[in-house]
């Protein structure tokens, strides 16, 4: 009997399968395995991976790693995927500043102007001035209401700016005075006070500012609204001009502060968004404000691309000079061929939460942006000094065998229910593939930028997550809010009921209900919109790119002509972009779903399984 | 008819009379009612108690420079949080945390450091 292992390396995932023939040729399937790939795709560091897989897969079946016949990689296809994002518009305040949040417990309600004070310097107020006073957090609660409640018969202060959570209990400990008629135009309302403003050291002393507190369940009116703010600080047309961001950024605020500062204290910074260049059969410029369609409209009408890039020291130049940059260390390992091209992109519009120049609280405001995935194609990936290096290391004969594509077609055939012809479409980590075999054998394939790495991308930006690993979790698992700690309600509407109560940690929270285990999300973000975002952020890129490649290898670029697609690779795992592809398809007649490989192994292993298949024949 | 006023219980016995106002002030910022009852027991029943007998349905419980908050149905002795001579600001996040369970609001961190 000999053992043989297929090994197939993906941008994010090495996938191992083990068979076993017998003495009369028989063959049978014994175990696989999947681990992260080490290193960048068809680079060196990769065998660390390739190896755990083994070790992994050989343990499964009791054996160790020197009972290996022959181990056969893919000719991994020579594509790399990267992703960026460049955001396109910019927003700098100049003429003012502001501070605009969602303290969960402000106090009062309503607008007020008044020239900023600071606590400190109190003594020095004028009787008639209207002020704002601005309290750090070194006052206690009960010193700054004593401190305000002394001076308040004289000075009129007409809101307050405070650093630490602790609006209500100051406004409680307010003079009985406070609660009328300070609050222009509501005399039946508490003086409005923000808190929970981390960086008051910044606030400008004697400056005027507006600020306002919404009422509890509705968000500000007059400092979200232009006009709004131009009635309370008096500005001119030209000055109401160049406040608009701010009214913009603060739409949706429960409390807001806008701080007039003339003379432009912020200095703006713009670079231009740029073009996009595509070398191709015709070289085609377009800008990248035309947003995500009329760039992929330009790449289409580009042709066969041989290139791309940006125009010099913009945003989207910069970019793909990062993505040509990330890549050097694969070039490196060619030695013929040292020059990287980027032969495919997928631009995808998005919003990103960009800290606005000019804000005190680190306030952000969504600006658009334009998230692209860019795959470099090289000449031939090293895939044989991998395969040298493996031999040496686990003295097992290792050869490259089959082309990926190819590969992956063989093994989606072990799907039950196919027949040839056959489209499939591999949606990975970096790149998603698509490929149709026609019934005399012949394979048509093509391969395109962007997957599962730029849902992820997007997850992350648009929701502003800190980190990586949260926005692949979302994208992942299905989610649901904890409401009580007996029971948590689930992004479907339904409930679930816990026997033993939920930890504490987890109350309030939005959680994501991986097996075994549940994961906290700590930005304080609604489920409907995280769900919103994860589902756009699928659609955007799968079934854009589905309908993209299967043009490109369709009979005639005729998506009709193909009769059945199966869905293999990391992202066919998803829990709902099949369905979505299924949907998108079925208006073209298509017979579409995850591939089932060897039916058992879902819809991963399939090409290491085609290495294993294609070695009998 | 005895009509309760829908409030949060802090079970006192012996308690600080500094960390007692942080955790108030914790209940105050959140704009919860709050009162503060003395009781006898041990510092699980004291918030055990506390919690069940409130109609909101979180209750703190107090012996010394040593807290703990509960919510209704959970088992005694399996305390949301406990704190044993804490700083005030831990008392102060306590105290917003057992008006954060009535309104479903994520808990403020009470242990660790101060952020």
């Amino acid at each position: 009997m000999k053992l043989i292992a297929g090994v197939d390396i993906g941008n994010s995932t090495t996938e191992v399968c083990i068979g076993a023939v017998g003495e009369d040729g028989a063959f049978r399937f014994l175990s696989s395995a999947s681990r992260m790939t080490t290193g960048t795709k068809g680079t060196l560091p990769n065998v660390l991976g390739i190896k755990a897989a083994l070790e992994e897969a050989m343990d499964k079946i009791n054996q160790s790693l020197n009972a290996l016949d022959l181990v056969r990689l893919n000719e991994a296809a020579p594509v790399i995927g990267d992703t960026a994002m460049e955001t396109i518009t910019e927003t700098i305040i100049t003429e003012s500043s502001m501070i605009g949040h969602n303290p969960s417990t402000p106090a009062g309600a309503g607008v007020a102007v008044g020239e900023l004070l600071f606590l400190e310097n109190i003594w020095k107020g004028k009787p008639g001035v209207p002020y704002i006073v601005a309290a750090a957090s070194k006052f206690s609660y009960e010193e700054v209401a004593s401190r305000l409640n002394q001076r308040i018969p004289e000075l009129d202060i007409r809101g307050l700016i405070l650093q630490a959570d602790e609006a209500v209990l100051v406004g409680n400990r307010l003079n009985g005075q406070m609660y009328g008629g300070l609050a222009e135009g509501h005399p039946d309302k508490k003086m409005p006070i923000v808190d929970e403003v981390r960086h008051i050291s910044k606030v400008p002393e004697g400056k005027t500012a507006a600020i306002e507190v919404a009422l509890p369940g509705t968000s500000i009116r007059m400092l979200s609204n232009p006009y709004g703010i131009a009635t309370l600080l008096n500005l001119n047309a030209e000055e109401t001009k160049s406040v608009t961001p701010i009214a913009k950024s603060l739409v949706g605020k429960r409390s807001a502060v806008v701080i007039r500062t003339p003379h432009g204290n912020m200095r703006e910074n713009v670079l231009p968004a740029g073009e996009v260049v595509f070398h191709g059969e015709r070289e085609v410029r377009i800008n990248i404000d035309a947003g995500a369609d009329e760039i992929m409209n330009a790449l289409g009408s580009a042709g066969e691309i041989c290139d791309i890039d940006g125009q010099q020291d913009t945003n989207v130049g910069n970019m793909l000079r990062r993505i040509k940059t990330s890549m050097a260390d694969v070039a490196k390992e060619h030695e013929h061929d040292s020059d990287i091209r980027i032969t495919d992109i997928l631009a995808v519009d998005t919003l990103a939460p960009v800290e606005i120049s000019g804000s005190l609280a680190g306030e952000t405001c969504m600006e658009k942006a334009v998230g692209i995935a860019a795959m470099v194609k090289t000449q031939h990936l090293p895939m044989q000094k991998i395969a040298e290096r493996l031999e040496q290391e686990l003295h097992v004969k290792a050869v490259v065998a089959g082309v990926e594509a190819v590969m992956a077609s063989i093994g989606a055939m072990t799907t039950p229910g196919t027949k040839l012809p056959l489209a499939i479409l591999d949606m990975g980590g970096g790149s998603t593939d698509a490929a149709v075999i026609e019934a005399d054998g012949s394979v048509r394939t093509t391969h395109q930028a962007g997957a599962g790495e730029l849902v992820s991308m997007l997850i992350q930006t648009e929701l502003g997550l800190h980190s990586r690993t949260t926005a692949e979790q979302i994208k992942k698992y299905p989610m649901g809010k904890v409401e009580s700690l007996f029971h948590m309600r689930l992004e479907n509407g339904a409930m679930q009921f816990f026997e033993e109560s939920i930890d504490p940690r987890y109350y309030g929270h939005v959680v994501l209900l991986s097996p075994g285990e549940m994961v906290k999300i700590d930005e304080d973000i609604p489920m409907e919109r995280i769900l919103e975002v994860r589902r756009e952020a699928k659609k955007k890129v799968f079934v854009r790119n589905a309908i993209r490649a299967l043009k490109i290898v369709a009979p005639g670029n005729d998506l009709r002509k193909i009769p059945n697609v199966v869905l293999v690779g990391g992202s066919a795992e998803d829990f709902e972009i099949p369905e979505m592809l299924m949907e998108a398809l079925a208006d073209y007649r298509i017979v579409c779903g995850r591939g089932n490989i060897r039916g058992v192994e879902g819809p991963r292993n399939a090409v290491a399984t085609g290495l294993l298949l294609s070695y009998l024949s | 008819m005895v009509v309760n006023r829908p409030t949060i219980f802090i079970y006192c016995q012996e308690a600080d009379g500094d960390l007692l106002q942080e955790v108030c002030a914790g209940i105050e910022e959140e704009g919860v009612l709050f009162q503060v009852l003395q009781h006898e027991g041990d510092l699980d029943t004291l918030a055990y108690e506390a919690a069940n007998e409130s109609m909101l349905g979180a209750g703190i419980g107090m012996t010394g420079k040593r807290l703990a908050m509960q919510m209704q149905r959970l088992p005694k002795g399996q305390n949301v949080f406990e704190l044993n001579a804490p700083a005030f600001w831990q008392c102060r996040n306590l105290g917003a945390n057992s008006a954060r369970a009535i309104k479903k609001m994520p808990f403020k961190a009470v242990y660790g450091e101060k952020q």
